[in-house]
C-alpha cells in the first residue's frame, strides 16, 4: 500500500505513533479546524491507534494506515489495519473507570473528543473512522 | 529528561518530554521510581513543556499520586491546553488543583 499526501503509513509501534499524529495535524491545519477541535482530533486518533498497536496487534508485527481529509463539513481521519476485529459495537456504554484509574480511559476519551466514529470490517481489514466537525 | 527536586516531603516533578505519551511514559515511570525520594508527601508536577498527554501518560500522573502517603497531595502547574483539555474529559481536573506556574503552587502548599 502506498501511502500518498492524503495517506501515511505507520509500523504498529508506539514509537511511530508520534508521526501519525503530526500527519493528521498538518491535514487538519490545511482544512481549517479550530485550536480546540485539533487538539481534540489529535488526543482522540493517538487513543485509536494506541489501542491499534496494544490491543489490535499485541506485540504483533503490522502497520496502520491513516487516510485524513475534509468531506464536506467534517474533516475525517480513517485508521486501517490488520490487526483483530474491534468488538462490536466498538463503542458500548464505556463509562469512564474510577478516578484513581490507571488505565482503561482510552474509548471514553475517543468518544468524547469527536462527533462520531464508524467501523467496518472489511476482508480481514478494521477500517475505524473518526469525524470531527471543523 | 524528566527532573524531580526534592526539598524534603515536597518534589517539583519537571515533566521532559513535548509529549508523554504510551512511548514515553515508561521512561517517566522510570525516572520516577530512580529519583522520587522516599519521604515525598507533596508533589508540584511541573507541565510547562508538556504539549500532548494522552491516557497513558495520564495513567502514570495518577500513579505518581496514588504512591503518595494518605493525606500527600499533587498539583499541576503550568498545564498547557492540551493536558487541561484531557483532565477536564476525564474528570480528573477535579482531582488535581491546578496552578499557573510552579511558584503560585508553592505558595499555596505553603512552600
Amino acid at each position: 500500500m502506498a501511502a500518498d499526501d492524503r495517506s501515511t503509513v505507520i509500523d504498529a509501534d508506539l514509537e511511530q505513533i508520534r508521526s501519525l499524529a503530526s500527519f493528521v495535524r498538518d491535514r487538519a491545519i490545511a482544512a481549517g479546524l479550530s485550536d480546540e477541535a485539533l487538539a481534540d482530533l489529535e488526543l482522540a486518533v493517538v487513543e485509536a491507534a494506541n489501542n491499534i498497536v496494544l490491543h489490535g496487534y499485541a506485540g504483533d508485527r503490522g502497520s496502520i494506515r491513516a487516510t485524513a481529509g475534509l468531506t464536506e463539513n467534517e474533516f475525517m481521519v480513517e485508521l486501517s489495519d490488520d490487526a483483530i476485529a474491534l468488538p462490536d459495537p466498538v463503542f458500548g456504554d464505556d463509562p469512564l473507570p474510577a478516578l484513581t484509574a490507571e488505565s482503561g480511559r482510552g474509548l471514553a476519551i475517543i468518544a468524547a473528543c469527536v462527533d462520531r466514529v464508524a467501523y467496518r470490517r472489511e476482508g480481514g481489514r478494521n477500517y475505524l473512522t473518526l469525524f470531527k466537525a471543523r | 529528561m524528566t527532573s524531580i527536586e526534592g526539598d524534603g516531603e515536597l518534589a517539583v516533578v519537571r515533566i521532559g518530554a513535548d509529549r508523554l505519551d504510551a512511548a514515553v511514559t515508561p521512561a517517566f515511570k522510570s525516572a520516577l521510581d530512580e529519583q522520587l525520594p522516599a519521604e515525598t508527601r507533596q508533589v508540584i508536577l511541573d507541565a510547562s513543556g508538556v504539549g500532548f498527554v494522552d491516557s497513558t501518560g495520564l495513567g502514570a500522573i495518577v500513579g505518581l499520586m496514588k504512591r503518595l502517603p494518605e493525606g500527600g497531595t499533587l498539583v499541576v502547574a503550568s498545564a498547557q491546553q492540551p493536558l487541561r483539555r484531557l483532565l477536564q474529559v476525564t474528570g480528573l481536573d477535579g482531582l488535581f488543583q491546578q496552578f499557573d506556574n510552579v511558584e503560585e503552587a508553592r505558595a499555596a502548599l505553603g512552600r
